[in-house]
């Protein structure tokens, strides 16, 4: 059996004690960053690099992946904690998260984000054990028009979210799309509604918008509701998920991890997408839709163990192609070659102890990650019990200077200062912003892969219907379209008569 | 039958979606446009716009029929304290440094709430000023000027 | 001179006369004490994302020159508008040593002849400090193209005109305008197909999706090597050490044909010569060390260094030539 032979060579590597304890330095760091709203992955592994150049490079490199998947798990906690989601796909975890905190059950979703993420990290890291390669070549399929009708099925998935209006949802898509394209068209270079301002030619950071979204204008409304007495401060039930809890969550963990695994293999933003479809599909196969948005602990649990197996599987194209992902795989591409490491596909021939040994360590990393995490859940839920008036400042500042530190500038600042008011104003109006926010970040990915399909079709539109795999998705997206259409329009309906 | 706004929070929402749409097919309609096969860079702002306007309109028109909840009134005091202490922190933190800029945010800020006491806020400013300095400025290697040099 | 004293416990008598510039730079700097410096962490504007070629050199040399200079050094990336952003911020920065910028062939040579208005002057508003490294682009294209060599790649698009599509990572960059010299001086037609990075580009060229590509040579050669890319030449003045096989463009079939990218570390204007010439040295010594000399040229980079005059006049010629290739190509931004 080589494969067994490989993870042993694996193991060999990831559970000598200095690995062991770069991994858990790697994980404690990320969990740390983590829940700092704002602090990301990237700018933290950036510091980092010049003080591994004296590590050996695998230590370096399950260090620098710990601090990865450790941030994406310590990102929730403030999501559910404080409503500040530090990256895209801790969006929909502030959805019900927070919502369950506010009634006192704070404890119960971050123990179910925690065991779901490491059921899901365990899961995706078999996935990678035992078809890396093949999976790869799944991304080499995904073209430009194939990346488009993604997107389209990811913003049909996106009216799904919504828990109001039909019809402002769409109206809130739209809006997060148009915000999308501000900056430098990708196709042309066109500055595009950009006023002139050189800080908005790369477009605006998904964290401004967040932070300023669902941060700044929920802080403000908080204040508010406290000053008309109208919070009562629910009592904490329990730390722990309760039997019921767990009854309601495996399904979703199941399917968030499938779905996760899923998307994170694709290298265009498909990491993105898995908690937002994960969210989607727990609630349409919930048997009361409406309990979402109000504290469904499916609602979390799906989403966070997508989030999870998304990150262990984005490694796929690093591992095997040497091709990044995202900003952070770039970044451990440059970790590599730092350490005389070629990314590509030959390290796994090449460097079977460091391909095998990252692998492993993932697994023990995340390992790490549950018994680290479920004992600070008390401490966690503790802070919630600090009075607001004294929690909401430290927030403000924490999400501040997490702003500031994407690209030092303190016009994002100013940025999310604006998208604070305008949040505060859609809260007023009863519009909700995780339809924006999704719409934000598929709008710019949408465009750009439509227009370079097109262009390498010459202008032909067939193109999505005559690639099968982008027939399919479009296929999906129009059945997903049907079942979120026909319900809402047949209670319009009956609204209608009853009147 | 009279026609009056039945759905005040709908109604605004409309407007705002209204304006949106227009500005941004406004300002698109001066970018290259292409067709629908070649697509120049105004073409997908410009149909966003005009669609995203037209879904004003119909939410518009929809809450002069169907009634919806009134707008809460809103706290002035939360909003202009919370958004200025952001404001001050923007515009305090690249020229006068990170201790100005926490204190000015957290001093503001606190004022916002009702419940704020006076000399809580000033411990916690001390120490979210240690916070900001030990953790952000040393510990993570944030490239943050401490004080106005 | 405390400072000197504590980082030198016993100076030699060579030691001594090396002191003798500083202090009497000091007299005639005025404000800056360059006997002083460096007094407080320096820190290095990076105007391109973090994990890029940009980005890991100037981390690389800031680390080696940290512990030389006994101070940290801080690496900054300001990123947006084609590294105009943090250009700008560069030169509009205290000339005082401890503002330094990581350039690039965009930055001072590039987008000063593309973009139509540009916050800076990349030669009025900096000090070169010295070149840090160059290299080639590389001609690749997918293995189901036909072609194995540049002149049956012109045959082939002269064969089709506009059939065959490249990839660049963005437009304006390097990548995109060797795509555009290449089409007018072989006079053939081929689509532009810009990515954000060359990262999607490269996936979506190994995909099979486009079919050509100039790429930046760290990016693509991993991909030659597994088999998954054709290289058919390099685009710089030489050959490659990494690809000795491999013809240059001017060889294979357009003589002339010459592009490089490079990147430079530079200064604000007016910062005191001493520091200048302080910076240099320690940068010069980063770049002497061989680990760090062999960990580049495996990629395909070449280390630089020299004097500020040599990397002055190198850039100078730089504008001119890129000048020239901009108007030639008809690119343009915005």
């Amino acid at each position: 059996m080589e494969l067994l032979a490989n993870l042993q060579l694996g193991f060999d590597v990831a559970l000598t004690l200095q690995n062991v304890l770069y991994c858990f330095l790697g994980v404690l760091l990320g969990t740390l960053i983590g829940v700092l709203p704002g602090i990301g992955p990237v700018a933290t592994i950036a510091m980092l690099l010049p003080a591994t150049f004296a590590l050996p490079p695998v230590s370096a490199l399950i260090m620098l992946a710990g601090i990865y998947y450790g941030a994406q798990y310590g990102g929730s906690t403030t999501a559910i904690l404080v409503n500040l989601p530090g990256e895209a796909s801790s969006v929909v975890t502030c959805l019900d998260g927070y919502a369950m905190a506010q009634q006192g059950r704070a404890g119960p979703a971050l123990a179910v984000a925690a065991l779901g993420s490491f059921f899901a990290g365990t899961v995706a890291t078999l996935i990678l054990v035992l078809f890396a390669p093949p999976l790869a070549e799944v991304a080499f399929k995904f073209g430009p028009a194939e990346y488009f009708s993604l997107m389209v099925l990811g913003l049909i998935a996106a009216i799904v979210l919504a828990r109001g209006s039909l019809i402002k949802a769409i109206a809130m898509i739209l809006l997060g799309l148009l915000l999308g394209l501000i900056g430098a068209d990708t196709n042309t270079g066109q500055f595009r509604f950009t006023f002139g301002l050189p800080q908005l030619a790369d477009g605006i950071g998904f964290v401004v918008v967040a932070m300023g979204m669902f941060g700044f204008s929920e802080i403000i409304a908080n204040i508010e509701r406290r000053a008309r007495r109208e919070v009562v401060m629910a009592k904490i039930t329990s730390l722990f998920p309760t039997r019921e809890d767990l009854k309601a969550s495996w399904k979703a963990v199941l399917r968030g991890t499938g779905i996760g695994a899923l998307l994170g293999i694709l290298p265009g933003g498909g990491a993105t997408l898995g908690s937002f479809a994960a969210y989607t599909l727990e609630k349409k196969v919930a048997k009361d839709p409406s309990r979402f948005g109000k504290g469904a602990i499916e609602g979390v649990a799906g989403p966070e163990s997508a989030n999870n197996a998304g990150a262990q599987t984005s490694f796929i194209p690093l591992l095997t192609l040497g091709i990044p992902a995202n900003a952070v795989m770039a970044l451990m591409v440059g970790a590599m070659t730092i350490h005389g490491i070629t990314p590509g596909p030959q390290v796994m021939t090449e460097r079977p102890e460091l391909f095998w040994g990252m692998i492993a360590s993932m697994w023990i990393g995340n390992l790490l990650l549950v018994v680290l995490n479920l004992p600070l859940i008390g401490i966690w839920v503790k802070l919630l019990s600090v009075p607001y008036r004294i929690l909401y400042p430290a927030i403000l500042l924490f999400a501040c200077i997490g702003v500031y530190s994407l690209n030092n500038s303190a016009i994002d600042v100013a940025l999310a200062l604006a998208f604070g008011f305008l949040g505060y104003l859609f809260i007023k109006l009863d519009c909700e912003p995780a339809p924006l926010l999704l719409g934000f970040v598929l709008g710019p990915m949408m465009e750009e892969n439509l227009r370079r399909a097109l262009l390498l079709s010459r202008g032909d539109p067939t193109v999505f219907v005559t690639r099968p795999l982008s027939l399919t998705l479009l296929v999906v997206a129009a059945a997903l379209l049907i079942i979120v259409v026909v319900p809402a329009v047949r209670k319009k309906r009956e609204e209608a008569f009853q009147e | 039958m009279s026609i009056s706004i039945r759905s005040p929070r709908d109604f605004c929402a409309g407007l705002i979606f209204l304006f949106f749409g227009t500005l941004a097919a406004y300002i698109a309609r001066d970018y290259p446009m292409g067709s629908a096969v070649r697509m120049g860079p105004g073409y997908f702002p410009y149909v966003l716009g005009i669609l995203l306007a037209l879904l004003g309109v119909v939410v518009c028109i929809k809450s002069l029929l169907m009634h919806g909840e009134r707008i809460e009134s809103a706290s002035l005091r939360a909003l202009s304290l919370v958004l200025g202490a952001v404001g001050a922190f923007a515009g305090t933190i690249e020229g006068f440094g990170i201790v100005i800029a926490t204190a000015l945010l957290v001093g503001i800020g606190a004022a916002a709430s009702p419940e704020s006491r006076p000399r809580e806020v000033a411990v916690l400013i001390a120490f979210l000023l240690a916070l900001a300095v030990g953790v952000f400025t040393y510990g993570l290697g944030l490239p943050f000027r401490i004080f106005p040099v | 001179m405390a400072e000197f004293f504590r980082s030198h416990p016993c100076p030699s008598r060579r030691s001594w006369l090396r002191a003798v510039p500083y202090v009497f730079g000091a007299f005639v700097a005025g404000a800056a004490l360059p006997q002083d410096y460096p007094s407080r962490p320096i820190r290095i504007i990076v105007p391109f994302p973090a994990g890029g070629t940009a980005d890991l050199l100037a981390r690389q040399i800031g680390q080696t020159m940290s512990e030389a200079l006994r101070q940290q050094v801080v690496i900054e990336n300001r990123t947006g508008a084609g590294g105009n952003i943090g250009a700008d911020l560069a030169a509009k920065s205290k000339p005082d040593g401890y503002t330094l910028l990581m350039g690039t062939v965009s930055t001072h040579a590039i987008n000063p002849n593309l973009y139509p208005r540009i916050p800076y002057d990349p030669v009025k508003d900096f000090a070169p400090v010295t070149m840090v490294a160059k290299m080639p682009n590389l001609l690749v294209v997918h293995p189901s193209v036909p072609a194995k060599n540049v002149a049956e790649l012109i045959a082939l698009a002269k064969a089709r005109p506009g059939a065959l599509a490249f990839a660049s990572a963005g437009n304006g960059t390097s990548q995109h305008l060797s795509g555009e010299l290449f089409k007018k001086m072989a006079g053939v037609d081929m689509i532009h197909v810009p990515y954000k990075g060359n990262a999607p580009a490269v996936t979506d060229l190994v995909g099979g999706q486009v079919q050509v590509m100039f790429d930046n040579i760290p990016v693509s050669l991993q991909q030659v090597r597994a088999g998954k890319l054709r290289p058919l030449a390099v685009t710089g003045p030489l050959r490659s050490p990494v690809l000795p096989g491999l013809p240059t463009l001017a060889e294979a079939a357009l003589p002339g044909y010459s592009i490089t990218s490079w990147f430079g570390l530079y200064v604000p204007s007016g910062t005191s010569p001493q520091i200048i010439e302080r910076l240099n040295r320690e940068a010069n010594k980063a770049l002497a060390n061989a680990q760090f000399r062999r960990r580049l040229s495996d990629q395909g980079i070449e280390p630089a260094g020299g004097t500020p005059g040599q990397f002055a006049d190198f850039m100078r010629a730089e504008l001119v030539k890129w000048g020239k290739i901009v108007r030639e190509s008809g690119a343009r931004v915005e």
